[in-house]
């Protein structure tokens, strides 16, 4: 088969805010903006992007140092952080000193995205949009680019008339932003092993609805973060209600990807989230307007795989840039990307792309903000490791010590490796939410509003290794979690004549990279489909 | 000023869609009191402009050029751009083909005038056009006017006008022929073979009757059940995408946000349960008629005709009646 090859110096695979600060500040730097490739597997840029969002600006106003962000419309105004509990809650007097916003905005990441690949057009540098990048070009032992996804191949993999193969994009250094649990980088980090010297990286599930509420409800600006229920003590997470512009509503419920329990299901926990007196108290006679998910890289600086490799280097949530107790990453991204570029740009100067010369960006964010501000939260999610009271005590302890707590490196481990087997738990099954159609409702619908298309013949891209486990062992230890923890009803377990047997929906599929995180067997692998398809996210 | 309507052929075949334009054109233009032209771009076009002139329209333009016989967005633009520059029609209708969504927004954007695409209505209010244009995969509706100066440039949905009730004038309309100048140089794409994608054995979106299938049906061997009350009515046979998803029918049935939007006169909906994303390819139709087991089902809330119960009676049951209210 013959594949177009393209040339390039950097190429940047994923344009969220990391890799978009990267292209710009790359295309600043060596003003040759054609050297400089950025691909990116959704429809539009942003399309894919899913955030709270209270962003710091600190990230941005360092990209564009003196001119004015029209992202920075909606400041944090009133704040507040509350515990619930079943009926009720009360409110923390003063807020916990990460959550203080104040300073902060309450964004869109979309429209951020949009507007940064506007400036970097205006730089000269088009993002290849719908494309995806599949693999790494390897050349001994050295990242040599990416190659793309195939289009046109139908469901046993067969070229359809409209194929299309990928094309091979050769770079000098390339650099993954793909997201969070990037599913390039994911192979790279395993094949180099990037993550020896790190914690093993643990992962939340945002689930977030936009609503239009009625006039007076919520004040633009205003930001409520609460903890407990609808999870369980033993759980992380936590929900977000934040106000926008135009009577508009953020708000998501975030849950660890640790938890014990494997029936716990995240979507319904935040329909459970949303009939809580205090948001329901927001939200009725309101309108659900969109619906998204995505996984958030909790791990914190333990948790980092080494950035840099022979040809490569990995930025924003790909590197696990956020810090998890502040609920922020946009402004490491951005910062990330920023160093990278810098980085980039010095290796194209000295003609040298291997991983001794590109281990600078280790240096860099070192000597940056970036390692100021995740050091001190380095041990900050492993302090909820049994849960949100005796988390309360670790993270007073940590702050007090510059972030060290009661030992220097707090251990951690998988998530996926603390779910409980179904022998292993009581019998009573958590509470199911009926969906009544105006303020809760099923996944599908959800689904639905987070306006996900995908080609529907082509073949499936979640890889399952072995769906005899699934049917199986599975069934039988965990209940096949598959069909909880997944957001966007993809799995289901269907009866058959030949019994019980998983069925995939992969148009469903939101691309939050939740089963390849918290499958028990890990032998599922979330690949990309054909590129632009996945949601189609507008103000999220 | 008048309407303009431009049409789309092939070969020298029209595009069905190009009916459907032109009665969208005669709606509009009679609600604004203005005339309305026909327009045709391609080679040897004398035989087609001859039959558009048989239409009830003021006069015909044939956008003939030996340059315009394949089809090019450069081609299109350049030549249509010059018509519309010498005629200042007041507005320009399209019917939403692929060819017009490749050409249609860099036509208007080569003048510098706004485009409205995929309308599925309009209407005229106090002398305005105002168009009507679906978001969110249909499940809102909007209504948009057009700011700024005429020509305005507009595109209608694939079955959203009625083709069927166009007149035919009493005496041919004129045709014209507006001088177009055009260098090869300016065509900066060349078509490569042509070829189809896949080959349809079924065109949903034009029938009358469809019966779909849901998972109530529970296995593929029960399929022909509905098959044969699909048959029995005449209509053609649908489904939703956990039937296709399954292969137990070929994709090309699928209705539903992922698959075909349809609006046949009328729809019996054989145990489906009613996801919103199967509602929104099919709220369109008529009459709709849902059998289901779970009266709960979304489904009833679209139906005009709801029987809660287990299809593997009900349906044979019907079939039954409907062949014989036949004779």
């Amino acid at each position: 088969m013959e594949r177009e090859v393209l040339e390039t110096d950097v190429l940047i695979v994923g344009a969220g805010p990391a890799g978009l600060a990267c292209a710009i500040r790359l295309a600043e730097l060596t003003k040759n903006p054609d050297g400089i490739t950025v691909i990116e597997k959704g429809r539009e840029v942003g399309a894919h992007l899913l955030s709270g969002a209270v962003m710091d600006p600190r990230g941005i106003r360092e990209l564009f140092p003196s001119e004015p962000i029209p992202a920075l419309d909606t400041p944090v105004g009133r704040e507040g952080v509350y515990f619930f509990t079943r009926g009720g809650q009360w409110k923390f007097p003063v807020e916990p000193p990460p959550l203080r916003n104040h300073g902060n905005y309450v964004v869109s990441l979309n429209r951020l995205a949009r507007w940064l690949n506007e400036r970097l057009e205006a730089l000269g540098v088009q993002v290849f949009t719908g494309t995806a990048a599949m693999e790494c070009l390897m050349e001994g032992g050295r990242v040599a680019g990416v190659r793309t996804d195939d289009k046109g191949r139908d469901r046993e993999g067969k070229a359809k008339a409209n194929f299309q193969p990928g094309a091979d994009i050769r770079a000098k250094v390339t650099i993954f932003a793909e997201g969070v649990r990037g599913s390039v980088a994911k192979q790279l980090i395993a094949r180099q092993r990037l993550d020896a010297e790190s914690n093993p990286a643990t992962y939340a599930v945002g689930v977030k609805e936009i609503w239009e509420i009625r006039p007076g409800r919520l004040d633009p600006g205003t930001v409520y973060h609460t903890m407990g229920y609808p999870l369980a003590s033993d759980q992380y997470g936590g929900g977000w209600i934040y106000g926008l512009p135009g009577n508009l509503v953020s708000l998501g419920l975030v849950a660890g990807l640790d938890y014990r329990d494997p029936r716990f299901d995240p979507h319904n926990a935040f329909q459970q989230y949303k009939l809580h007196p205090f948001v329901r108290g927001i939200l009725e006679g309101g309108k659900l307007i969109k619906y998204g998910a995505k996984a958030v890289p909790e791990g914190g600086w333990f948790a980092m795989p080494r950035l840099w490799s022979d040809g490569a280097l990995l930025a924003g949530d790909t590197g696990g840039f956020l810090n998890g107790l502040r609920l922020k990453g946009i402004h490491l991204a951005i910062k990330s990307g920023m160093l990278a570029a810098e980085t980039a740009r010095e290796a194209l100067e000295a003609r040298d792309f291997s991983a001794a010369r590109l281990a600078r960006f280790g240096d860099k964010v070192n000597a940056s903000w970036i390692r100021e501000e995740l050091w001190k939260v380095r041990n900050g999610h492993q302090a909820f490791e049994h849960g949100l009271w005796p988390a309360f005590f670790h993270l007073g302890a940590q702050m007090l010590t510059g972030g060290r707590g009661v030992r220097d490196r707090y251990p951690s481990e998988a998530g996926h490796a603390r779910l409980l087997r179904l022998a292993e738990l009581p019998a009573e099954e958590p509470v199911k939410i009926a969906a009544d159609g105006k303020l809760t409702f099923d996944k599908v619908t959800d689904v639905y509003h987070s306006s996900t298309h995908h080609e529907e013949d082509q073949p499936t891209h979640l890889v399952i290794a072995d769906t005899d486990i699934c049917n199986t062992r599975c069934a039988a230890e965990y209940g096949n979690p598959c069909r909880f923890f997944c957001p966007a009803a993809v799995y289901e377990m269907e009866e058959t004549r030949a019994g019980r047997r998983l069925k995939l929906n992969p148009s469903n599929c939101v691309h939050c990279k939740t089963c390849d995180i918290m499958d028990p067997y890990q032998i599922i692998t979330w690949v990309a489909p054909e590129g632009g398809g996945g949601p189609s996210y507008e103000g999220m | 000023m008048s309407v303009l309507v431009i049409l789309e052929q092939q070969g020298g075949v029209w595009h069905k869609m190009s009916w459907e334009a032109l009665a969208a054109g005669v709606e509009l233009a009679r609600g604004l009191g203005r005339p309305v032209a026909a327009a045709v771009a391609g080679a040897d076009l004398d035989s087609l402009a001859a039959e558009l002139a048989g239409y009830r329209v003021e006069r015909v333009l044939s956008v003939d050029h030996p340059l315009l016989a394949e089809y090019s967005p450069d081609g299109f633009t350049a030549a249509l751009g010059q018509m519309i520059r010498a005629r200042q029609p007041f507005l320009v209708v399209l019917p939403h083909t692929y060819q017009v969504r490749e050409f249609a927004p860099k036509l208007a954007a080569s003048l510098d005038r706004a485009l409205v695409p995929d309308v599925v209505g309009c209407r005229v209010e106090g002398g305005e056009a105002v168009f009507v244009r679906q978001l969110f995969q249909g499940k809102m509706n909007a209504d948009v006017a057009v700011a700024g100066e005429p020509p305005y440039f507009v595109s209608v949905q694939a079955g959203a006008f009625r083709a069927d009730r166009l007149e035919r004038g009493s005496a041919p309309a004129p045709v014209e022929k507006p001088a177009i100048a055009l260098e090869a140089a300016e065509i900066r794409t060349r078509p490569l073979e042509r070829f189809q994608e896949a080959k349809r054995t079924v065109d949903l979106a034009a029938a009358e009757i469809i019966v779909a299938v849901g998972r109530g049906i529970k296995e593929p061997e029960n399929i022909p059940l509905a098959e044969k009350l699909a048959q029995a009515l005449g209509g053609e046979l649908g489904a939703s995408r956990p039937i296709c998803d399954n292969g137990w029918l070929p994709m090309e049935r699928q209705i539903g946000s992922s698959g075909q939007t349809v609006s046949p006169k009328l729809y019996v909906a054989v145990g489906i349960s009613g996801a919103i994303q199967h509602l929104v390819g099919m709220k369109g139709s008529r009459t709709v008629v849902a059998i289901n087991k779970d009266a709960n089902a979304p489904i009833f809330e679209v139906a005009d005709y709801g029987i809660v119960g287990n299809l593997f009676e009900v349906v044979p049951a019907l079939t039954e009646e409907v062949l014989k209210a036949r004779g």
